[in-house]
């Protein structure tokens, strides 16, 4: 029947284009970033580059949105770094948190608790400690933990991790960083949690490779 | 049988039928007050708070959120300071509990029977749409529904003036009491087995909403 032909047709104009539209959104899923043409040329000089830099203080403002509820929460703190084991994050409002990474010691202090964990103890605690590490010395796209899509803008570098591991798989979708391109330091890190929530961290005033004292990250 | 083995057993029995009076078989029952009871009874109020849990020795920390959502369901949600969601319960009136999202690690089916009727207690959730029965007990008054052999009580001074704490437990022991210090503090804290959490209220203006 034409009438039946016709709407068969229809149908399966209908579905291209909708399988075009899904296919165009899956590569143009960030605003302003197209993605990189040399992905193993990048990964080399990121490490290179990001390797340069041998210490990090910055303040940080970090939003965690609860999609489902609506509902958004800001905490801002302060942030260390110094090559190449050593990271102090500081919560201060609007509770106070502290987590102290110090070569295998993690130190986590909320208000007047104090937890020491030596991380080798823990398998978790050994993947997050490389992870983050990772994220800041630029070896992050060589983790045997995420897959990696490189996206670039005139400004940033977009490096989108896809957890690989059972643990992370989890827990998130992505886990999304921007990268500056002058200095390779880490502007922002965005978590997208498999249940859709999402908590970005914006890295600002940052100082790169400054002196920061032992006793930031033992006190 | 010894002398001092006598001693001991008749201690032993002693301690024990103290132990047992300590539960709630002294309330003497009375005529609920429907003033107080609509006046007293805990509700949930939208709020975040820093959370601390000390259970078996561990400490674990991090931010919940409790929400009255346009649909009248509540939900509690527990994440951590950096960011990643623990849990996601919600309550619904006729006893209606839904787990949204819990981490592998938590999952067990204790943690979330021992989490749920804690946050049911501090929301109110037993005395939802319920029959409320009172009981005097020196000078405070408790107000109650029991299901399952299992007893919530929101407890008020004689005069109806403030809520003391927030109890639950079976006929013969308490089982969980939460108290509050002031408005922004909450301590739960359980009888039966080493658990406290404390809530610390997070100022309006320090947290977006």
């Amino acid at each position: 029947m034409p009438q039946n032909r016709f709407h068969k047709k229809l149908h399966l104009i209908a579905a291209t284009v909708v399988l075009a539209l899904t296919h165009t959104c899956g590569f143009a899923q960030y605003n302003g970033y197209s993605a990189i043409a040399d992905e193993a040329a990048f990964k080399v000089r990121f490490a290179a580059e990001a390797s340069k830099i041998s210490s990090i203080s910055s303040d940080f403002t970090q939003e965690k949105e609860l999609m489902a509820l609506t509902e958004k929460i800001t905490s801002t703190g302060k942030f260390w770094y110094r090559k190449s084991d050593k990271i102090r994050m500081e919560y201060l409002k609007p509770f106070s948190y502290l987590i102290i990474i110090n070569g295998d010691k993690l130190t986590i202090r909320d208000h007047d608790k104090e937890n020491r964990v030596n991380v080798k103890s823990s398998k978790l605690f050994q993947q997050v400690n490389r992870i983050l590490i990772d994220c800041v010395q630029g070896s992050i796209l060589n983790s045997r933990e995420f897959s990696s899509r490189v996206f670039e803008s005139q400004r940033s570098w977009l490096i989108e991790l896809t957890p690989t591991s059972k643990t992370f798989h989890e827990l998130f979708k992505t886990i999304v960083l921007v990268v500056d391109r002058s200095s390779y330091a880490v502007d922002s890190v965005t978590m997208n949690e498999v249940a859709g929530d999402v908590t970005k961290i914006v890295f600002d005033h940052k100082k790169l490779n400054e002196p920061i004292p032992e006793t930031v990250f033992t006190r | 049988m010894s002398r001092y083995r006598k001693l001991f057993l008749l201690a032993s029995l002693a301690i024990l039928l103290h132990g047992c009076r300590s539960g709630y078989s002294a309330l003497k029952p009375q005529a609920p007050d429907s003033t107080c009871i609509q006046k007293l009874k805990p509700v949930a109020t939208t709020a975040w708070y820093h959370a601390g849990v000390d259970v078996g020795g561990k400490h674990l920390s991090g931010l919940l959120l409790i929400k009255n959502m346009p649909d009248s369901a509540r939900r509690v949600v527990f994440t951590s300071e950096a960011g990643l969601t623990f849990f996601d319960f919600e309550f619904r009136d006729g006893d209606r509990f839904l787990v949204h999202t819990i981490i592998h690690k938590m999952d067990r089916k204790p943690v979330v029977s021992t989490l749920r009727k804690d946050f049911a207690l501090l929301l109110g959730e037993p005395f939802r749409n319920k029959t409320i029965s009172a009981w005097r007990s020196g000078n405070e008054v408790y107000f109650g529904t029991v299901k399952n052999k299992e007893a919530s009580y929101f407890i008020a001074d004689a005069n109806c003036a403030n809520l003391q704490r927030l109890e639950m437990g079976s006929r013969r022991k308490r089982k969980v009491t939460i108290d509050f210090d002031g408005k922004d503090t909450v301590n739960v804290v359980h009888h039966t087995f080493p658990m406290k959490i404390q809530l610390l209220r997070l100022k309006k203006n320090d947290a977006d909403r």
